[in-house]
């Protein structure tokens, strides 16, 4: 990283934290300043109180949890007094602030320097002692670098980075990905970002060390009140105006269903758009925010399995036991990395092209191209009624379009890999056997009846892959370089094509155990959880015989969702 | 300063000098400080100017004083323009829209008044508009608004539908007078679709009027096209309550039912046995339909989307069956539920 970017963005944060929390709860008071405060604060102590009734607290989050106490205990006895003797203005902007001081990070530089240093010398010891490549001769090396593909806009991204501020929206699979991510920044030479970690990764002291010091700060799914809600918005609003690069996971939590993320939390993704309208009406010479979309493919999913169970749960309305605690548990990170390390499995990172506020391609300069390749002042489409001016109905509107770029960048930006393929192929093949069954059904097939002839696959799954590079020459999708030629890295001594072999092996490789096996010239699915969840990598692009909804708009009669076009 | 004011104060460009452009260029001017209305017709400009009425298509109506009209682009969009209404034919409407893109700033509302897609691709004119123009903010408007109706004052109303409160606060502050009411609504797909599909039905409409047929055929005709209408436009991610509204029903009923309506006269001509290019020629105006039920027809055909009366309006301006036998085939088809797709 350059030296002249070390007294900028979040470099900064520490000094500026104080004035930033001080915006924060003044810009949440004034929200609410037109409404009763009263209903908001019984509205917030009702909610917090149930929230605290279930929350459970260790050793480390106990503390956290008296001051929580205290601070509703004060708030009903406040609130039990006449608004003459007990300030409702002033409880307001204490609960507020209660929050603000919660989610608000920190950053050390002197930590960040350690850990920059520790964490990629750490990530390379431990590649290198899983390799096999350790039996290789000394001094044969292999760095984590080469294992990780990052293609795309990586110029455009830097280049922006200096112009104004980054808004990051990965797709998101895995609790590996904001490491993942946090390692990959720093690989491209950009300063840290700020991000929001859900509360619970706090509760471990040494994550919770690491992240209060290097920028991140806290998100607290459990509390729904608005209150909140608003004070963690202002949160990032002041972020983004402060210059400080941040990353949202769009989607919200993890993809339950394997699937690229065709629905999008709007709420934070809205406040580039405040950051960079409060920029220009406080005359900030960059005020600009730039959206860039990041697409992350796996081989293999660590939490696959139980986030497969909890979407079928969910989706199908049936009884599923959900397997374990949903939870970061290091020994599973660990267990991941070094399985990471110790296979050959690559991962897949695309840059997409950067967007602005409102879903246009901006060019390097920073600048909004229309969709008719003209150049846009973003400041005309912010004027409403002759004044530059936030507007919440017309940004809401904004913020949605954005967000269906977004999803529309997703889909193209995301590389499929052969393990995608060939999950798709063979479970597309089991579901045109038995087109009757619902996919529960399909998911509780025997043994017998998940099994097809090798042969049969191998024809049906290169007729998918000259499928996929129609559609990547649409633009449509991405394939990585093995199924683009073929090819594979895994294939060694195999009847099968290269890229069915490495697909086959590369598919949940991690998982305990495999997703298809092969015998004699019989195909079967050993996990139909797992091989629907890896399918459904593919899902949202049109290329399935079954109807599905979600994915961005790809022909007219998108929304036919009673099947009139069908 | 009142919200409303804003838009009184606001310069408004009407392109295009049809009838509807022409009308609506009227209820504007009542409501806004300078309106200039665009003709690509630098003689039709002089002449309008001159006699301060539409002579071509719309005899009978005086221009309001308020109105400019220009021809030169950098003469209408001079000084500030904060509203665009477009009333031009769907035909060229992305190459019109390119000419005009320059002009533009980004800020301007922008409303259309075409009830027509674009041919292969199927695209909404708001999505054109969206491409071709640096502008966000686009709405249309739409519903039962027969031009020379609503140029005598007759009481009408319309329904202006935008994603964005502000272009449908532009449209009701601007288009509204005691004898015009303007709704709103976020369906801008289903607005759209509405009124390009219904122009199809009035074809049909006007080939059976031709056979002087009574009520229950027409009934019959306007109901079940109501169907079609409502079922292709809820799968192109319309909403229903649209199709019952008034840039669907309303905006049917009035087009099947009058020679005002120009698509209506198409259908009548071709029943008595005339050919297209003959009919188009001396209709004074665009038959948005004909190119519609081509469209849409062949989007049908490629889907196997079962489209019986489109079908039969197609067949019929191709001139490859007569009236009696479109309705034989519409009439014979299998029976089912009227519920059913």
């Amino acid at each position: 990283m350059e030296p002249e970017l070390r007294d900028r963005g979040i470099f900064r944060l520490n000094a500026v934290r104080p004035n930033l929390i001080d915006d924060v709860v003044a810009r949440t008071t004034a929200e609410f300043a037109g409404k009763p405060a009263e209903n908001q604060l019984s509205e917030t102590l009702y909610l917090e109180r149930r929230r605290l009734r279930n929350f459970h607290p260790t050793v480390f989050t106990k503390g956290r949890k008296d001051r929580d106490l205290r601070l509703y205990n004060d708030l009903q006895k406040g609130l039990l007094r006449s608004p003459g003797e007990a300030d409702r203005g002033a409880m307001l902007e204490r609960v507020t602030r209660h929050f603000a001081e919660e989610i608000g990070g920190h950053f050390d530089p002197a930590i960040y320097r350690i850990a920059s240093h520790a964490v990629p010398w750490g990530f390379n010891w431990l590649l290198n002692a899983a390799s096999v490549r350790r039996f290789l001769p000394w001094g044969l090396t292999e760095s984590l670098e080469s294992r990780i593909n990052v293609h795309g806009e990586i110029d455009s991204l830097r280049a922006l980075s200096r112009r104004g501020t980054i808004l990051l929206v990965p797709t998101h699979q895995s609790n590996i990905d904001s490491v993942l991510i946090g390692y990959i920044i720093y690989l491209l030479g950009l300063p840290p970002f700020a991000y929001g970690a859900g509360l619970n990764l706090y509760s471990n002291p040494v994550l919770n060390f690491f992240m209060s010091n290097l920028g991140a700060y806290t998100v607290d799914r459990a509390k729904t009140n608005e209150i909140y809600k608003s004070t963690l918005k202002n949160y990032s609003i002041a972020l983004l105006q402060e210059g400080i690069h941040s990353i949202f996971f769009p989607g919200g939590g993890r993809s339950r269903s394997g699937a690229v993320e065709s629905k999008l939390k709007l709420g934070l993704l809205g406040t580039g758009l405040q950051a960079q309208i409060q920029g220009y009406q406080a005359g900030k010479p960059n005020p600009n925010v730039y959206v860039v979309p990041m697409v992350m493919s796996y081989h293999f999913v660590l939490e696959a399995a139980s986030l497969i169970e909890a979407y079928l749960a969910e989706s199908g309305g049936h009884r599923f036991i959900l397997a374990g605690d949903e939870s970061w548990q290091v020994s599973k990170v660990a267990r991941f990395f070094w399985k990471f390390f110790s296979s050959q499995a690559g991962l897949h990172v695309s840059i997409g092209r950067p967007l602005d506020v409102f879903g246009n391609f901006v060019d390097e300069e920073g600048r909004s191209i229309g969709p008719n390749g003209t150049l846009i002042d973003p400041k005309r489409w912010l004027m409403t009624r002759g004044e530059l001016c936030a507007d919440e109905q017309r940004d809401r509107e904004y913020t949605r379009e954005l967000g269906r770029k977004i999803v529309d960048r997703f889909h193209r930006e995301n590389v499929v890999l052969t393990s995608h393929a060939v999950a798709f192929a063979f479970f597309e093949m089991i579901r045109q056997k038995y087109p009757d069954f619902d996919l529960y059904r399909i998911l509780r097939l025997s043994h017998a009846q998940r099994s097809r002839p090798t042969d049969d696959f191998l024809s049906y799954a290169e007729g998918l892959r000259q499928r996929l590079i129609d559609a990547e020459k649409r633009g449509d999708l991405k394939l990585s370089d093995e199924l683009r030629s073929g090819s594979g890295a895994m294939s060694g001594p195999s009847p099968l094509p290269a890229w069915i072999a490495d697909g086959m092996a590369q598919l949940g490789l991690l998982h305990e155990s495999p997703v298809l096996e092969v015998s004699e010239d019989i195909i079967s699915a050993v996990d139909m959880n797992l091989l629907y969840y890896y399918r459904n990598r593919l899902s949202g692009y049109g290329l399935s015989i079954l109807a599905e909804t979600g994915g961005p708009r790809k022909s007219p009669g998108e929304h036919d969702e009673k099947g009139f076009l069908a | 300063m009142m919200k409303k004011d804003f838009w009184h104060n606001s310069k408004v460009v009407v392109i295009g000098s049809g009838s509807w452009g022409t009308v609506l260029a009227n209820l504007v001017a009542r409501n806004s400080v300078e309106t200039r209305l665009w003709s690509r017709d630098e003689e039709q400009v002089r002449a309008m100017n001159a006699t301060r009425v539409n002579a071509k298509y719309l005899p009978n109506t005086p221009l309001h004083e308020r109105i400019q009209v220009v021809h030169s682009l950098d003469r209408l969009f001079e000084g500030g323009v904060r509203v665009v209404i477009w009333a031009l034919p769907s035909s060229a409407c992305r190459e019109q829209a390119k000419q005009f893109a320059r002009y533009l700033t980004g800020d301007e509302i922008v409303i259309h008044a075409t009830k027509g897609v674009e041919p292969v691709t199927l695209k909404r004119v708001s999505e054109i508009l969206k491409e071709e123009l640096p502008c966000a903010r686009i709405g249309v408007i739409s519903g039962p608004n027969l031009a020379q109706e609503v140029a005598r004052g007759d009481p009408s109303a319309a329904v202006v539908a935008s994603r964005f409160d502000e272009v449908i606060e532009c449209g009701q502050v601007l288009f509204t007078n005691d004898n015009f009411r303007v709704y709103g609504s976020y369906d801008v797909i289903g607005v759209e679709w509405a009124g390009a599909l219904k122009n199809v039905l009035a074809i049909a409409s006007g080939a059976l009027e031709s056979l002087g047929l009574g009520w229950n055929a027409k009934a019959l005709l306007i109901t079940r096209g109501l169907v079609e209408l409502a079922r292709f436009g809820m799968a192109m991610g319309g909403k229903e309550p649209t199709f019952l509204g008034l840039a669907g029903l309303g905006d049917l009923l009035a087009t099947s039912n009058s020679t005002l309506s120009r698509n209506y006269r198409v259908g009548m001509a071709i029943a008595k046995g005339e050919k297209l290019p003959d009919i188009l020629s001396r209709l004074g105006g665009t038959a948005e339909g004909v190119k519609t039920a081509t469209t849409v027809r062949e989007f049908a055909v490629a889907r196997g989307i079962p489209m019986p009366i489109t079908e039969g309006v197609y067949q019929l301006l191709q001139g490859n069956v007569q009236v009696g036998e479109a309705i034989r085939v519409l009439m014979t088809r299998p029976l089912k539920s009227e519920w059913s797709t």
